[in-house]
């Protein structure tokens, strides 16, 4: 309109007042107002482990040993229980099922290099645990 | 248990990885990304497994495995011989790491506290933004570059490297001041912080000049939150274990219950100028000069309070023994925070002329039954199985009748002494937590 001159900041700033009062920024109306900040990152990424490839399987536990190896969590009687109850399981139903029940030497937390070596040897398949 | 499965494996031996319904997602995620690499063939039993009797086992193994919801037994025989998928059979370099970038995206500040939070990288409380300005007057702290690798953090896998900047980042998060970082650094070197479904937490205990340096409080309310110093390097150790530790429940971190002592990681400066001759501070005991400054993390789990005065009729000594018999005494550790006080009387009165008498004393006279003893869970996991193969004294304390009295603190070395408090009350704590080798603090400066 001829003659009228329309100051655009004050404009744009009673537009935003006006719709703050009416509620209708929110959140938006703070942010632009308020000065954004940089900060630097606390974490680290984690390195992914190497891939490798589970050994073949059996085609079936039939004329297999089985060994059940306890890694003591919870204790001599948590998994070494549950291993009693398999072992029996396995006696009425898979009879043919050499099972093998086993602790491990010292904790979880302990590395058993000789039951690994006789399971390689005379084994054929293993369970171990139960963590948790 | 997942790396012995994998050992196995690599050996030849189809294995199935057992656990607790509340563990396993654990085995076949960020242990099988980070740790293992292996896609280890789980089954899942319901929750708890320990402490139930047989007839609940014997409903386990004929039930459901709560991993595929197939017959436990068939999932067990399934996991053993059904083919190999593709994906089981991969061999490779994983992908790179995505990495980190080194700045966040710039928000408005209170979206970056919400932001750390929702990434639980805090304790919940409001920290200090990270910005660079703030980081770099931090690192004035110290001598060691800001790429100067503290520790690589390998637990739980992914093998983090936590710099010297990064441990200045959670430096300014938690409050501290330049000063603070070569306490900050020395304390960062033993992250993360305790991490057990038995829900264990840690003590971080300050001597030498460091202590003076930083305005620590190893007086009247030194264990309470009163003071800067003693508030925030324990906050580090926390933060640090949740972002470059990168300990979060659900997800790395199960303790069933938590500990609130995680907050402040039971941080303590040793009361040293009021140790009675001849009672030594803990890092002249471990074999450090009196002048240098040390710091040392301990690992436990309880305390518990004298609460009143040392009475006349019953010696502190003799209540400790009692308030110790409760203890779980894993490990053979246990450490002692008595008033200055309490140590002056049983120096002068009661005779214990050094530290070492009285953990010798309380080695000899601490007693609990085998029934006791052996019915705690961490100790019978971490002790059975030697007592099993013939260990002594654990074989015979296994075969022991229930009632009969041992002396389980058998090491008089893993019970420790500090002297913490203001002098105004003869009071102490009795503790479990196991006290590890000191960390140099003046290597950070």
């Amino acid at each position: 309109m001829r003659g009228i001159t329309v100051n655009r900041k004050f404009l744009l700033s009673g537009v935003t007042t006006l719709l703050s009062v009416l509620g209708l920024t929110g959140g938006m109306a703070a942010v632009y107002a308020e000065e954004l900040v940089t900060v630097m990152n606390p974490i680290v990424e984690s390195k992914m482990a190497e891939r490798l490839p589970l050994s073949p399987r059996l085609d079936s536990l039939s004329g297999k040993t089985l060994y059940l190896v306890d890694i003591n969590w919870g204790g001599p009687q948590a998994a070494w229980s549950v291993y009693e109850q398999m072992e029996a399981w396995m006696a009425v139903h898979m009879p043919d099922v050499k099972v093998v029940r086993k602790r491990l030497a010292a904790s979880y937390m302990v590395d058993d290099p000789a039951m690994w070596a006789e399971i390689a040897e005379k084994g054929d398949a293993a369970i171990i645990g139960i963590a948790g | 248990m997942g790396r012995f499965a994998k050992t196995l494996e690599l050996k030849g031996i189809p294995t199935v990885g057992a656990a607790a319904e509340t563990m396993v997602n654990y085995g076949i995620d960020y242990d099988f990304k980070y740790t293992n690499g292996m896609p280890i063939r789980y089954v899942a039993f319901p929750f708890p497994v320990a402490g139930q009797p047989p007839e609940v086992h014997k409903r386990y193994v004929e039930g459901e495995d709560r991993l595929s919801h197939k017959p436990m037994m068939t999932a067990i025989v399934d996991a053993l011989t059904k083919p190999l998928t593709e994906n089981e059979k991969f061999k490779g370099v994983p992908p790179e790491a995505q990495p980190e970038p080194r700045l966040l995206p710039p928000d408005a500040a209170d979206n970056l506290q919400q932001l750390f939070k929702e990434r639980d990288w805090t304790d919940y409380n409001p920290i200090i933004l990270p910005t660079e300005a703030r980081v770099q007057a931090m690192l004035k702290g110290t001598s060691h570059a800001p790429e100067e690798v503290v520790a690589t953090i390998n637990w739980p896998g992914g093998e983090r490297p936590l710099t010297v900047e990064k441990a200045a980042i959670a430096a300014v998060m938690a409050g501290a001041r330049p000063e603070f970082m070569p306490l900050v650094l020395a304390v960062a070197s033993r992250v993360p912080f305790g991490n057990s479904t038995s829900s264990m937490a840690n003590m971080i205990v300050v001597n030498g000049p460091i202590r003076k340096e930083l305005g620590m409080n190893s007086g009247t309310n030194a264990m309470g939150p009163h003071n800067e110093a003693n508030a925030v390097i324990g906050r580090v150790f926390t933060l640090l274990s949740k972002t470059v530790g990168n300990l979060h429940s659900g997800k790395t971190t199960f303790s069933t219950l938590g500990s609130n002592l995680q907050y402040n990681n039971l941080t303590i400066a040793e009361n040293e100028e009021l140790l009675p001759e001849g009672w030594l501070p803990l890092h002249v005991q471990m074999g450090f000069k009196p002048e240098d400054s040390v710091v040392t993390i301990g690992i436990g789990w309880t305390y518990i309070s004298s609460v009143g005065e040392v009475q006349i009729g019953y010696p502190p000594q003799n209540l400790m023994r009692d308030y110790m018999h409760a203890l779980s005494s894993s490990g053979s550790a246990a450490t002692i925070v008595m008033d200055p006080t309490v140590a002056k009387l049983l120096k002068d009165v009661h005779g214990f002329n050094k530290k070492e008498d009285l953990s010798a004393w309380l080695s000899g006279n601490v007693e609990k039954t085998v029934a006791s003893y052996w019915g705690n869970g961490v100790v019978s996991t971490v002790n059975s199985a030697m007592a099993l193969q013939g260990l002594e004294p654990l074989a015979t304390w296994l075969k022991a009748p229930p009632e009969t009295l041992i002396k389980p603190f058998s090491n008089p070395k893993g019970i420790q002494i500090l002297t913490v408090g203001g002098n105004i009350q003869t009071t102490w704590f009795v503790t479990d937590f196991r006290l590890g080798r000191g960390v140099k603090v003046d290597d950070w400066r």
